[in-house]
């Protein structure tokens, strides 16, 4: 059966016509088929048609849906304008309560606005700015309100000379005036006005330079060189930046004892925690949470052996094969306090003479050398009153605080510069999926992941709304915590290795043998098709020229 | 009940004492016991506690952190972690240390009570639990899922006090990793959790080349609370290593562990062989006795003692007839028990401590080692049957003492192995010497049936089963089961290897509580060949094109007649050439 599909057409009766002038001889000779009727011709057209609406209404869609991936909508442009730091400018506005009672109300107002003005003289940071504002006077119902949203009040006394002090136990800045060194109420400028500029500008002068920092060094800023920032203050803030741990909720703390022998076997760390740990611990309350846990390890032999401990030294004197300081278990990331029972020396070759006893591992904690007799077998309160100083200041470090100025200024600015560098890490990171999800055409993203980029910029926008204030730590850090459980979704980050190969492997099999005669019937067709209209095309012609 | 032989009389007065010092903190304790066929039987025990004030602040002394971090996260009120590799050999070494409960099947086996409301707070905590001592231990613990998670509900009981609320409010559940390895990497950080580390004491002795050179060895972590009478309650630990040592192969130099030939003259032959001459010897398999040290079995000596025991009780002990002279190092002292074939020593807190055990005089007829007691029922369980299809399971459980011993027998299948339950079928047979009527049913040795069917990739088989076996008679407990085909990647990357199928538990009820477990099974599914899904792909995308072309040529052609039609241009093509061809040759 060697009959074409197509139906007998002009051509290929010639054709054929032509073929069967010269038969080989002997050959049996082949009459030309019967013509077909037209309805054969139509159905044959429309079973080719039907197979071709099979394949591409149902077979396509059928093969899309089956095999696509998943990717939940993501606003890309908006997470990139979040990282490219268009979205929000990061200023923090910082109040600033002047309480001046032995002013006239006038006079004062005068003052405040002076110094203002001599403070926005000074400033040429623009993500950081101190704002003045005078105080309610103290019998005034409001004053309360006040003192809880500004950062610092200034306290403003008559007195001999001008003199500044900051209060250690408030977040307060006493300053003393000649009665003489008032501005009068029509004077552009004053001694005192400009003393208090420059003092609020040194208290604050820390922090600005982190914040600045910050902005600077996170690429979604459009400025790449700190503003400012001499290249010795960028290291130190460097320093400071390595040293201090990521931000999170909740810490645990664990606190160890160590020997090189057996002894000593008990301590008194309980009563030494809740003397000397606990005070500070409270006071960092608003802005993390602590868990606490202690050890105490014997014939716990340190990675160094030798007597003086050199610089290199203190790198590997951790014995981390042995010792049992594995992180704790529930997600808050540990820093370990360390006490080691040995009398070991740190020696350091510039410094003759002077020794000290522990040293801070950035990110990971702390150690400290006590030296004990040898028969001791109880680690007194009195004896770990030094450690547990060294490691709350060193805590304070690992945490991030600024080091300068009085502790409640210290913690109010580290909840600011930690809302900033949240804010900051977390449009950082959803910068990161945008690109991600640009670069991965074949990544599946869920809709979880959505969700919580979703979440991320809301509180983005509402941490960026009240930076400076007390709810922008709270929400920068939901913000962060999206942002991130976004990026590391699990589903998304164990992408299947699919190559072209295989795909080519297991569809050509199946895909070939169907689509060539699908085609061929198609094409056939067609021809068919153009052939008739030809024809009737010409047979029209005849019929007008007749 | 029967307590005449020294382990358990040992064991009943090591308990005593570690009641009547548990708020020391710390005891450690080495029991030596030379087996037959030259072998020794090497236990160790380690245990410290922490008041549970002290576990609840946190504040870890002797107790370990990572460990006590982990309880306290997954709720866990009493923990059993158990790697054992080997089999003990009841036939020859008798009864099992510890009575058994201080061992698991091979493999990892881990059963805990943990604090949980309901059965899914349960769940939750366990995968908390699982997955964080697999990270401790350095073990594929977390491979212990659902499928793998049974609650038993007659074989293990708490082992603790605790108060009657708290009991109530937990849940036991049971996994057990029959497939897991055991090997160094395990045991290092279970001497971690020692407070003398591997530094002191008779930890000391522990060395991973040893351990897992031996033909049986148990590691065992137990956690739970002790209420002792009038005292405060503590939060113990309890560590225990047990290891069978064949002494000759211990002994063999380190450096020089290849095995060779003996040379001629130091065969020992058995000169009771007829045939033996001075050029034909028989050797004996073990020597009769064998002079040994503690340093030439462990491949090294006690380096002190472990500052932190209680000093009442002697670190080493050694169960040997009080005939066989013993060797201490200098500094410590020898207490010989006056009632039982045993003596202890107390070491000297600096310096190593190393025992020479003599050899015994052939001619002077005196005992060598403490006869073994002999088990209160041997266990055997094997596959039955053939093929890729059905299999049976056959537990052979023989009660050779004069007592019934009642029990509970508990096996954790795998859902692969569809148990057919109503085959379950129980045959006695009793030892010749007595005269048995045998007419014991099933039902009569069957007591309970505690039944809890597999569901298909969720959970596993769960059959507890109640047994009474009446004395010097063995039963024969027999069941079906049919292998079910996985799919293509549920198979390990070894699947012709098999699967294996965990340790059955025995925990006798009368006439006293002991565990015994059997060997663990390696059962064979049908295994695929794995290049398969490309083949499938490729056959059917074949049968689908065949068909589809075929269909599609006889809807879509015009059939004509064999003499109409056209002849195809080809054909004729080939005519003509073939014509010209012909013409040529012919011309």
């Amino acid at each position: 059966m060697a009959s074409p599909p197509s139906g007998p057409t002009q051509e290929d009766t010639a054709s054929s016509a032509a073929a069967s002038e010269s038969p080989a001889p002997g050959a049996p000779t082949i009459k030309p088929p019967p013509p077909e009727t037209p309805t054969a011709i139509r159905r044959r057209s429309y079973i080719v048609l039907s197979f071709w609406l099979l394949v591409v209404f149902l077979g396509l869609p059928f093969w899309w849906k089956t095999t696509t991936i998943y990717r939940a909508d993501l606003p890309l442009d908006r997470m990139l304008e979040w990282a490219d730091g268009k979205a929000c400018r990061p200023a923090i506005p910082i109040q600033i309560a002047v309480h001046a009672d032995s002013l006239q109300e006038e006079e004062a107002n005068h003052l405040v606005r002076l110094a203002q003005h001599a403070i926005d003289d000074l400033n040429d940071f623009s993500g950081h700015h101190l704002r003045l504002q005078l105080a309610a006077r103290q019998d005034s119902p409001r004053e309360s309100e006040h003192n809880h949203k500004s950062a610092l009040s200034i306290h403003l006394k008559p007195g001999d000379t001008t003199t500044a002090a900051l209060d250690p136990y408030r977040a307060a800045l006493d300053i003393t005036y000649p009665l003489n060194s008032v501005p009068p109420l029509h004077s552009a400028s004053s001694m005192l006005t400009t003393y208090i500029a420059t003092e609020l500008r040194s208290t604050f002068a820390e922090e600005q330079s982190i914040v600045s920092y910050l902005l600077s060094a996170s690429p979604s800023s459009p400025t790449s060189k700190p503003a400012g920032l001499s290249s010795a203050v960028v290291e130190t803030l460097e320093r400071r930046a390595t040293r201090a741990l990521r931000y999170a909720p909740t810490y645990h703390l664990t606190f160890s004892l160590f020997t090189d022998g057996p002894a000593p076997t008990t301590w008194d760390i309980d009563a030494a925690i809740n003397e000397y740990m606990k005070p500070l611990l409270d006071v960092l309350g608003p802005i993390h949470n602590f868990t606490i846990d202690t050890q105490v390890q014997l014939y716990a032999t340190p990675g160094v052996q030798s007597q003086t401990l050199t610089k290199d030294d203190l790198a590997s004197f951790i014995n981390a094969a042995e010792w049992p300081l594995s992180p704790s278990i529930g997600g808050a990331p540990t820093i370990n306090f360390l006490t080691f029972i040995g009398n070991q020396t740190i020696g350091f070759p510039d410094s003759e003479g002077q020794t000290s006893q522990s040293w801070m591992i950035p990110q990971w904690g702390t150690v400290y050398l006590l030296s004990q007799p040898d028969t001791n077998t109880h680690v007194a309160k009195d004896a770990l009153r030094q450690p547990m100083l060294t490691f709350g200041g060193h805590l304070l470090t690992l945490l991030g605080t600024p080091q300068s100025g009085s502790l409640p200024l210290r913690l109010s600015s580290l909840s600011r510069i930690r809302s900033a560098d949240l804010l900051l890490r977390a449009s950082d990171t959803l910068g990161s999926l945008a690109r991600l999800s640009r670069s991965l055409p074949s990544i599946a993203i869920p809709r979880n992941v959505a969700d919580g980029v979703a979440k991320s910029i809301q509180h983005l926008e509402e941490a960026c709304a009240s930076l400076g204030g007390s709810e922008a730590l709270y929400h920068a850090r939901i913000a962060e915590e999206e942002a991130e459980r976004a990026f590391f979704e699990k589903s998304m980050v164990g992408q299947l290795y699919f190559p072209d190969e295989h795909k080519i492997a297991v569809y050509l099999p199946l895909l070939g043998p169907v689509t060539v005669p699908l085609v061929m019937g198609a094409i056939k067709e067609i021809k068919r098709l153009l052939q008739a209209r030809k024809q009737r095309a010409q047979e029209a012609k005849e019929k007008k020229s007749q | 009940m029967r307590f005449s032989s020294s382990i358990s009389s040992l064991l009943t007065s090591s308990l005593l004492l570690s009641t009547a010092s548990a708020s020391s903190g710390y005891h450690e304790q080495l029991n030596l016991r030379p087996l037959p066929l030259s072998n020794l039987l090497a236990s160790f025990n380690f245990r410290s506690n922490t008041s549970l004030a002290d576990f609840e602040s946190q504040n870890f002394r002797l107790f370990p952190r990572s460990l006590g971090q982990i309880l306290q996260y997954a709720g866990t009120r009493e923990l059993h972690l158990r790697f054992t590799l080997g089999r003990w050999d009841a036939e020859n070494w008798g009864a099992r240390p510890w009575d058994g409960t201080r061992e698991g099947g091979t493999g990892v086996e881990l059963w805990a009570w943990l604090d949980a409301e309901t059965d899914e707070e349960a769940d939750a905590k366990w995968l908390t639990l699982t997955n964080a001592l697999s990270g401790l231990f350095c073990a594929s613990l977390n491979f212990i899922d659902e499928t793998r998670t049974i609650r038993p509900v007659v074989s293990f009981q708490a082992e603790g006090d605790h108060p009657n609320t708290t009991l109530a409010n937990a849940k036991l559940l049971h996994g057990v990793l029959p497939h897991e390895v055991v090997c160094t990497e395990n045991l290092t950080p279970f001497l971690k959790l020692l407070p003398c580390k591997g530094k002191a004491g008779i930890g000391s002795l522990l060395d991973g080349h040893k351990l897992f050179d031996a033909s049986f060895q148990s590691m065992a972590i137990d956690v739970r609370p002790v209420c002792p009478p009038g005292g405060e309650c503590l939060l113990e630990v309890e560590q225990t290593i047990d290891m069978v040592l064949d002494i000759s192969r211990s002994k063999r130099p380190r450096d020089n562990l290849i095995p060779r030939p003996i040379q001629g003259h130091e065969l020992v032959c058995d000169t009771s062989k007829s045939y033996h001459s001075d050029s034909v010897c028989f050797p004996v398999d073990h020597l009769q006795s064998q002079e040994w040290t503690l340093e030439q079995v462990f491949g090294k000596s006690i380096k002190g003692a472990c500052p932190l025991t209680e000093p009442g009780v002697p670190p080493v002990c050694v169960d040997v007839p009080h005939s066989r002279s013993i060797f201490a190092s200098e500094g410590s002292t020898e207490i010989k028990s006056q009632h039982s074939d045993s003596r202890c020593y107390k070491l000297a807190s600096e310096g190593d401590f190393n025992l020479v055990l003599t050899q015994l005089d052939a001619s002077s007829g005196d005992k060598e080692l403490v006869e073994p007691e002999q088990p209160l029922l041997y266990a055997d369980r094997s596959f039955t049957g053939y093929g890729q299809e059905h299999g049976g399971v056959q537990a052979i459980l023989t009660n050779p003492g004069d007592e019934e011993v009642e029990f509970v027998y508990m096996e954790s299948l795998p859902w692969f192995m569809r148990v057919y339950l109503h085959t379950l079928s129980t045959r006695i047979s009793a030892a010749s010497s007595i005269p048995t009527t045998s007419a014991e049913t099933s039902a009569e040795i069957i007591k309970e049936i505690y039944y809890r069917p597999a569901l298909d990739r969720e959970r596993g088989t769960q059959l507890e089963l109640l047994l009474r076996i009446p004395p010097k008679s063995t039963v024969f407990l027999t069941y079906d089961f049919e292998k079910s085909i996985l799919r293509y990647t549920e198979y390990p990357p070894d699947a012709n290897r098999g699967f294996d199928v965990a340790a059955a538990v025995i925990t006798t009820l009368s006439p006293r509580k002991m565990n015994i477990r059997t060997t663990s099974l390696l059962l064979y599914l049908p295994t695929p060949d794995f290049s398969m899904p490309y083949n499938v792909i490729i056959f059917t995308s074949t049968a689908i094109a065949l068909s589809f072309g075929g269909l599609y040529n006889i809807l879509v052609r015009q059939i004509v007649g064999a003499d109409e039609g056209f002849e195809s241009p080809v054909k004729s093509k080939l005519k003509r050439v073939l014509a010209t061809i012909t013409r040529r040759l012919a011309g």
